[in-house]
Parts: structure tokens; sequence; C-alpha cells
């Protein structure tokens, strides 16, 4: 608790907003150096592979052989877009934001708003939830396929105890999805869990004893003061799970290979097998940035929609 | 507050303490983690992508080397094949920390060596060993020449082979007088005649062949039916496709005259070939002969090994590949490592009975002619197969593991099936041909002696 | 939400106590029901751990046997001695901690000097900054590798610890968690050291920063994990069999034909069980930390 306390400062004083010359050239030379190394390390290694994708994307490079080759100008891009490959990679990438983010998000939203009822016994849930967030997704992997093995692992085995049929997990699409979509449960699901969490410590208790008082039981007491209360959070943890969905490649790269028969590669990896696996590096520069333009707009889209509610919400 | 403190700083001090012991203990690597340069954690590095009977097969012929070199220390790393194989080497290389010594497929050499990933041959120091052009199989010595330049160090051919269940072979009358192989056959007519009197000598098939989700080996059959009437189905380093369309059609209707006659399986797993073959319910299984020691060990079961006859075209084709050793190039290489590695692909060579013991056929001519070869059955049989060997064809995307192999595999398996009628095959081929030769190649290759 | 379920039993008549009461509170009951069911789902989350465990424990032929029944067979730690024995683990150990306190410490140190310019200071470039960390936020980095790769080999640090820390010490979240913290700091304080004769760079040494430890701590815990448990970049940028992370170098282990069940699982427990760790000394700052961060 104190560390909450104490980053979230309770008042914001003052400050210096705007240049003026009263400005004494002390502080001015201060703040440039004292920003200076972090900037130049992000326009480097950040920002400087933005602008060398545009540029490579114009030209026949390969990825592992230095100088550009050829110029070929705007190709890439119109092969790039042509392939039906590159644009089934991208379906991959959104079917799997779509099998994902709702369950991430409900469950995390339900578990969070339970465990709050519970008075005992919370640190035993974080520590259960979270701490699979912080395991690598290669030995993530690791694991899940020893349980996905068929016939000796759990999962068979559970499947076929409760009498389900055994999906094939790693051989067939249907299966791998599934596969694919239980792990990142497994995986991510703390992260949203404790963001709702929270959350929820966030609203004031008063808020709950005037309710009890006018005689709301505890589903009332969720319906319309917890989750209502939690409409931004929703919307945070929303966007944060669309944008790391879309981005996503160890899963499916470890545990699929993006297979059988490529029916489940994601556009990361797309870009993978022609950038480093084909050495197509302005083909694979220009298929990054196509994605890259995607998922800018999705952020920017959510950005518009908060300010305009915020402002909505002010005016 | 006080004790959370004094436990950060306890937890602090005894973090800095593991890390500096760790440093000093492992300070080289470290050290040249910080700086760049390449981490000497061994004399020789070498890659290879073998697991099972081969990989086996490879630590004893490492083991070879340590033996033979007590003073260089050998780090050899197993990586997955296909793919992330060639993906790592060409990532490493392109990093300056590629391995000294790499396994590399005749078939992927090309866009490696265009890609300026490798070593010349000449500029290792193997030919001062006696690693010289006469002492290889011709076949492959001229796959491993791109452009002129002579870029690997080939140790073996692995063709695509015939294996047949020796007791139905006899049964069936198909065995020859000494009956240490089959009568001589030719032509399809031929071939079709020795399938069914396979299955008329009792055997559920006449032949099986691993085809779903095997789109590998789909191509390798394929590739050696259709090679016998024409040639490569696509060429000038891959630019252009040059499809033969009735030598297709006639490779994809013979091929389809096996499946739907019921003497091969249209559909079957690799597993399911497998147990087919190996108890007696199929006379012949089209494979590769690295599938050798997987049946020897099947107890009481008899099988032996020939190459293919010709089929269709006059003259008897073998589709097959090549392993072969690369020095990935290093512009930071010391003498004394490329000393290392040329040392060790003299030795490997040497000891490539050892490796034939796989089924390959050893490329290093005094080992395929020592005693210590030719005493292998059935390796001995097919030897010539390796001088007739037909590769993938030459283009930036070919090869062993290949989108390419898995792209136009689908489709014959397709006809294998009989989704698709030979003609529809021809022109599915046509398509998925296309989407290669119409990409824009990352390298530019010429088509030098190679063929 | 302690007080909540007080208040709720409370203001109600009191309904028998727990157990055998005729009229249950369904409050009690209620709140009886999430505990049950959480409990239920936090111990299927432990299973993936102790089904690994357990099997790293036990031998290749009893699991091939008996998938199921944990105790036939007998355990031992052979898997654990294998797979210490056939990977190079602790070079890659060493590797992970090496680039993620790398990491660590140049990411405390830039991003710190950076928030504080831009929260005490005024200066030409500010508002650029600001705007620049802001759209870094969104911006996913992370599908960049290839022109990243183009830049860092042509820079000639591929191959380096560098290629892993530089690009890790610039998040802009973490300039976010100390802008926050910084906020809070009173000015007079600031200016206090000012008027004493103190440089700016003293002030952020000397004042600031000895203030802002939580931040630190939490910029740290999750700088530390972020690094070592990153995959798509390592695995890029460090290929020699040696030089890898633990993450990278564990996945040459993912294979649906590895039935080393034991050892695969021995070597999933040395690369979980650090990280575990860590995350079990310091899971409330850590937990903390993602919540007012937000951001992974």
């Amino acid at each position: 608790m104190t560390t909450v306390a104490s980053t979230r400062p309770a008042s914001t004083p003052s400050r210096p907003a705007a240049l003026d010359h009263r400005t004494p050239s002390s502080e001015r030379r201060a703040g440039l150096l004292l920003s200076a190394p972090f900037v130049l390390v992000y326009l480097v290694f950040v920002i400087g592979p933005l602008l060398i994708g545009v540029v490579v994307s114009l030209f026949n490079t390969t990825t592992v052989k230095s100088g550009l080759g050829e110029w070929v100008g705007l190709s890439n891009y119109t092969k790039v877009c042509a392939d039906p490959l590159f644009w089934q990679a991208m379906w991959h990438s959104v079917l799997f934001t779509l099998f994902t983010t709702p369950p991430l998000v409900v469950l995390a939203l339900v578990f969070a708003v339970l465990a709050a009822r519970i008075r005992r016994g919370r640190v035993f849930y974080r520590i259960a939830f979270f701490a699979p967030y912080v395991v690598p997704s290669s030995v993530v992997a690791l694991i899940f396929l020893w349980i996905y093995t068929p016939q000796v692992g759990l999962a068979p085995k559970f499947f076929h105890a409760v009498g389900l049929p055994v999906p094939d997990f790693i051989g067939s699409t249907s299966g791998g999805w599934t596969a694919v979509v239980l792990m990142t449960l497994w995986w991510t699901f703390g992260f949203n869990f404790v963001l709702y969490t929270a959350a929820i410590q966030d609203v004031p208790s008063d808020v709950y004893e005037a309710a009890a008082i006018d005689g709301a039981g505890p589903w009332q007491q969720i319906r319309f003061i917890t989750v209502p209360l939690l409409g931004r959070t929703t919307s945070l943890v929303l966007i944060l799970q669309i944008l790391a969905s879309l981005k996503v490649f160890d899963q499916i790269y470890l545990l699929l290979g993006g297979g059988p028969d490529q029916s489940t590669r994601p556009v990361i990896e797309y870009i993978y097998d022609t950038g480093f696996t084909s050495y197509r590096g302005g083909y694979g520069a220009a298929a990054t940035l196509i994605y890259f333009a995607v998922i800018v707009a999705i952020s920017a889209v959510w950005y518009g929609l908060r300010r305009w509610r915020a402002t909505r919400a002010a005016a | 507050m006080g004790r959370a403190m004094a436990r950060r700083r306890f937890l602090a001090l005894g973090g800095g303490l593991a890390l500096t012991g760790g440093l000093s203990a492992c300070a080289s690597p470290v050290v040249s983690g910080l700086t760049g340069a390449q981490p000497n954690t061994a004399d020789v590095l070498f890659w290879n992508l073998f697991t099972g009977g081969d990989g086996a097969n490879m630590v004893l012929m490492e083991d070879a080397f340590r033996k033979a070199h007590p003073g260089v220390s050998l780090e050899a790393t197993i990586l997955s094949w296909g793919n992330p194989y060639y993906t790592k080497l060409a990532l490493a290389t392109a990093s300056g920390t590629p391995p000294d010594v790499g396994i590399a497929h005749l078939s992927r050499l090309p866009l490696l060596a265009a890609s300026g990933l490798l070593e010349p041959v000449a500029d290792t120091g193997v030919t001062e060993l006696g690693v010289t052009p006469d002492r290889f199989t011709p076949a492959a010595w001229r796959k491993a020449t791109v452009d002129g330049t002579v870029y690997a160090v080939p140790l073996d051919t692995h063709p695509f082979v015939l294996f047949y269940d020796v007791d139905l072979a006899r049964k069936a009358g198909l065995l020859n007088a000494a009956g240490d192989g089959l009568k001589p056959m030719s032509g399809k007519e031929a071939f079709l005649d020795a399938l069914k009197a396979m299955k008329d000598a009792g055997a559920q098939y006449g032949a099986v062949m691993s085809i779903t989700a095997d789109p590998s080996t789909a191509w390798r059959c394929f590739s050696m039916v259709y090679s016998g009437l024409a040639g490569p189905v696509v060429s000038d380093s891959g630019t252009r496709v040059t499809i033969d369309d009735a030598a297709m059609e006639e490779s994809f209707a013979f091929l389809r005259s096996l499946t739907s006659g019921g003497l091969m399986p249209g559909s079957l797993t690799g597993a399911g070939a497998n147990a087919l073959f190996s108890t007696g319910k199929a006379g012949f299984l089209f494979d590769g002969e690295w599938q050798i020691p997987a049946y020897r060990l099947v107890k009481g079961f008899h099988f032996n090994v020939v190459p293919f006859p010709a089929l269709l075209g006059p003259k008897p084709v073998a589709y097959a590949d090549s392993h072969a050793l690369v020095v990935p190039r290093n512009s930071g290489r010391s003498a004394g490592r490329t000393h290392n590695a040329a040392l060790l692909i003299k030795s490997l060579l040497d000891d490539s009975a050892v490796w034939a013991q796989g089924g390959h056929v050893p490329a290093w001519l005094p080992t395929q002619r020592s005693r210590a070869f030719l005493d292998q059955s059935p390796q001995r049989n097919y030897v010539q197969a390796a001088f007739s060997a037909v590769y993938d064809p030459v283009a930036w995307y070919t090869g062993a593991g290949s989108d390419f192999q898995n792209t136009v595999g689908a489709t014959i398996i397709e006809v294998l099936a009989g989704r698709l009628t030979p003609k529809g095959g021809v022109a599915a081929m046509r398509a998925d041909l296309k989407r290669y030769t119409t990409a824009r190649p990352p390298v530019t290759m010429k088509e030098g002696a190679t063929r | 939400m302690s007080t909540v379920s007080t208040v709720t039993t409370t203001t109600r008549p009191p309904s028998g106590t727990d157990g055998g009461g005729r009229t249950v509170d369904p409050a009690k009951m209620f709140n009886r029901l999430c505990a049950t069911c959480m409990t239920l789902f936090a111990l299927i989350w432990l299973v993936p751990f102790v089904w690994a465990i357990a099997t790293s424990l036990r031998s290749d032929g009893a699991i091939t046997e008996h998938p199921t029944s944990l105790f036939a067979g007998g355990w031992s730690l052979h898997a654990y001695r294998y797979a210490w024995d056939n990977y190079p683990i602790g070079s890659w150990y060493l590797n992970s901690l090496v680039i993620s306190a790398l990491s660590v410490v140049f990411t405390v140190v830039l991003c710190s000097m950076a928030a504080f310019a831009l929260v005490f200071l005024r200066f030409r470039g500010r508002a650029a900054i600001l705007a620049l960390v802001t759209a870094g936020l969104m911006l996913p980095s992370e599908a960049l590798v290839l022109p990243q790769f183009i830049e860092y080999r042509s820079l000639h640090l591929l191959g380096t610890y560098w290629a892993l820390v530089l690009p890790y010490a610039v998040a802009p979240v973490s300039v976010f968690v100390f802008h926050a913290f910084f906020r809070g700091i009173p000015m007079p304080l600031i200016e206090a050291a000012r008027i004493d004769g103190a440089s700016w760079w003293r002030v952020y040494a000397t004042v600031a920063m000895p203030m802002c430890r939580p931040a630190a701590a939490t910029v740290a815990i999750l700088t530390f994990i972020t690094s070592w448990n990153a995959f798509l970049w390592p695995l890029l940028v460090l290929n020699q069999t040696k030089a890898q992370t633990i993450p990278v170098g564990l996945s040459s282990l993912v294979s649906p034909s590895n039935i080393q069940y034991a050892e695969v699982m021995a070597s999933s427990v040395l690369g979980f069980l650090p990280l575990v760790a860590v995350f079990l000394v310091f899971q409330r700052q850590i937990v903390q930390g993602i919540a007012t961060t937000g951001i992974r």
C-alpha cells in the first residue's frame, strides 16, 4: 500500500510550464543535458529503426548483407498487399485477438470483482494468478507442450475424463488455436487481474456502505457500483489487451511454428519468415510498416475516443 | 520499513556477489558479449541439425575428432531441422558470431552462397589437407559449386530410394537369382507389374509412401518421376517457370494410377506407412534411405533397398540431396581457428563410414571405395544413385524443408489423393511456382556451373 | 471491501451463526461462494507449475507408463543433473543476469534523468520530448525488429549485450513512472536546495533521486522482468550457443518430438524458478508497480 500511496501524488503543485525569457540559462542547459542521454538513445534505437524501415522498404535489401540493394520504389508495398499470405497472417493475428481478448478481459473483471469480496487469501490469489506472467514464454511453451502431449499429457487425459472429444492440440488448426488460447489465458490473465484489482481498491468504501444501507445486495452492489466505476479501467485493459494480442508471436511460434501448414501463422511470424528466413529485408520492412500503420491507427482511434469522451464529460 | 530496507540491501549485496562470482568464473564470454568479439567458448564451433540415428552417428564422429586432436576443443550444437536452423545460421553469420563449421543441405546452398554468408572452400585451407574435387562424387561436387566457386564440402548423398520386403518379393518372384536384389526392370509397365505381383503375393498394398502432411516426401517422389522426362521446373535461378506441361501431366497421371488402382493408399501418414511396411502389409516403400536405421530396429523384418528403376524416361533417375560442410564467413576468425575448422571437416570426411551407417552414401570417394563402406548393406546397393542424382532446381527459395517444398508438395498430395486431376495439377503447380518466380529475389544469382 | 461485508451483516438482523442457521444471510452465502470459486480457480492456475515440478522429479519410463500417477516409479533429481550437464544453463543464466542488470541500471539512470528534466526544468524542446515519450507509449516497437536488425547490423552491435540493453533502456513507461513520482515532490524542497547553491545535477542526484526510491524500485523490477523474459529480439540478436539468454536457450528444447519429458521439465523448472522466486519476494511491489503504470 505504501508504494501506491507514495507513487500517486496526492497534490500536484504548480510546475514550470512554459519557457519564458526569464528562465536562467543554467536551467535550460541542465534540462538539455539531463534529458540528452535518454533522447539520444531513444532517437537512435527506437525512432531510428522506424526511419530505416521506411528507407529499406523502398529498396530490395538483403537482410543478411550490408548495403541497401537496388531501388524498387513502392513495389515492395504493392507486392505485400497483393500477397494473400500476408493478409492471411494479418487475419490470424486478428483472430488470435478475437479469441483471447474477450476471455482475458471478462474473466479478469469477474475474478477481480469476486476477489475483492473476500477478506482472506488475497495474497494467495495474487500469487496464483500473477506468477505465470513472470515466466518466460519459452518455458510456458515447454510446460504446455508437455501438457498437450497426445496420450500421456494432462490436457488429453482431462478432456477424455470429462467426456469431451480430445482435440489434436498440435497437429490440427482448431486444436492449435485451442492450445494457444488456453496457454495465453493461463500466462497473461494475471496482468489484467491486477489492473482491475487495483482499480477496485480505488472505489471509495463509503459508496458501498451507502448502498448497503439502502438495502443493495452483493449482486446489486457489483452490478450498479463496481462495474460502472470500472469503465475507464476496462477501456485501458481492453486497448492494452488488443495491442498486446495483435503483437502475438512467441506463443504461436514456439508451440505451433505457425502451423499446421501456416494456418495459424501471425503477421509477426510472416515478417520473420520473409525478412529473416528468406532474407527479403526490403519486402519484410514494407510488411512491417503496413502492420505498424494498422497498430498506430488503432491506438490513435482509442486515444481520440478517450479524449473526446473526456472533453464531453468535462463540458 | 527498516526491515524491508535491510532485506533489500541484503538481496542487492547477494545479487552483487553472485554477479561478481559469476563474472570472474566466466569472464571471457561476458567480456566478449560486452565488446562484441567472438565468444571463444571452444577452439572450433560446429552446428548441425541431426537428431535420432544421424545425431548419434555425428556424436561418434565428433568424439573421434576429439580423440585425434586432443589439443582442439570442439563445441557441437544441434539445432532444429529445417528453416529454424537455416535462419539461425544466416542470422549468426550476419551478426558476426557464426560457428566455424556448419552443416548445410546442398539444395539450400544457392541462397547461402549468393548472400555472401559462406567462405569459399578454397580459402579454408582444406585443399592443403587433400580435400580436392577429384575425390568426391562428381554430382555432389558440382552442386557444391555456385557461380563457379565451391562453397561446401559434400559429406554424403542421400537419395530417394525403393525399399522392398524381401519375403514378399521372393513370393512375388521379383528377386534375382542371387537373392540379393530385384530382377532388372525398366519402364512404368514393369514397375506397375511388380507392384501388382507384390499385392498378389499377399500384401495389402503393392507400395506405400508417407503422404498426409508430408509435402517433402511427395515432392521428392514427384521430382524423381518428372525428372525422367524433363528438366527442372524453374530455371534462370528460379525466375522463370519452365514446366513441360505434357511431361508433368504424364507424371501426375502415372502417380495417380498407383493410388487410384488400389496399388497404393492415396492418403497415409508417415507412421501409417511405417506400420504397413514393417508388418508385411506392403511390398514396397518409397522413402529416403535415412529410414533404414528405423527399419533395422524391427525384429524379424527382412527388407532391402535398391535405387528406383527407370520409370517414365529411358534412364533411371534418383532424386537426392546432400549434407555438406560449410564454413560461414566471419571476418574476425583467426587463421588458427580456420585451420581447426579445416581439420574438423577433414576428420568428418575420413570418418564418413560411420556416417554411412545412417543409410547415406559417402561423397568422399576414399571412404566410398573403402571396405568399411562397401561392407555395409544395403547402402552399397544404391551408390550409383549418387552419381545420377537430381537435386532441387537452383533458386533462392528451393531446398530441404523450404516453403517451396511445402507448397508444391501440397499440390502433389492433392493429385495423389485424387482431389485434383493430373491436368488440374499442372495448372495448380504453375500457379504455385509463379508465386515464387515473380517474387523479387533477395539476392542476384547467376546460374553458373551448377547444372 | 472487508468493510462491505461487515456493514452488510450488521445492518441486518443477525441470522444465525456460521453453520446451521435456518435463514442464511445471502450476502454471506454469496461471499462464501466467491471464495470457493476463486480458490478453485487459483488452484487450477497452479496446476501447470505443480505438474512441471512433479514431472521433473520422475523418470521418463515411469512417465510414459503412468502419466498421471505422480508417485509411480519414485522421485529423483536425476533429470536436473542431466539438464544442467547437457545444456549450458549456467551460461544462459549469466547472460540473462548481466543483460537484465545492465538494462535496469541504464533504464533507471536514463529515464529518471529525463523525467527530472521534464518535471522541474524549463528548456527548449521540453514539449517535443514529452510528445515523443507519449507517442512512444503506444508505438509497438516490438514490431520493428526487422529494420532494427538491419540498423544494428550496420552498427556492428549484433551479438553483443548492448543490442539487448539499449532498446530496453529507453522505455517510455519508465519515464512516466518517474514523471508521476517527481510531480509529487514539493517544489519548495527543490528550490531550497537550489538556494543553498546546489547545481541541478546535485539536486537530481542528492535530493530527487533519494526521495523516489519506490519509483526506482518499481521501474527496476519491471525492467528486470521485461528484459529477462524478452524473446523475439534476443532470438534474432544472440545466436552463439553459450551467448543466449535463458528464454532463447530453452526455446531450443521446444519440440513436439522431444520425449525426454523429465529432462525438459527440469529445464523448465530451472527456467522459471529464479523469476518466480523474485516475484514471491517482491510480489507486493511488482503487482503495485503494474497497477500504477498500467502498461507492460
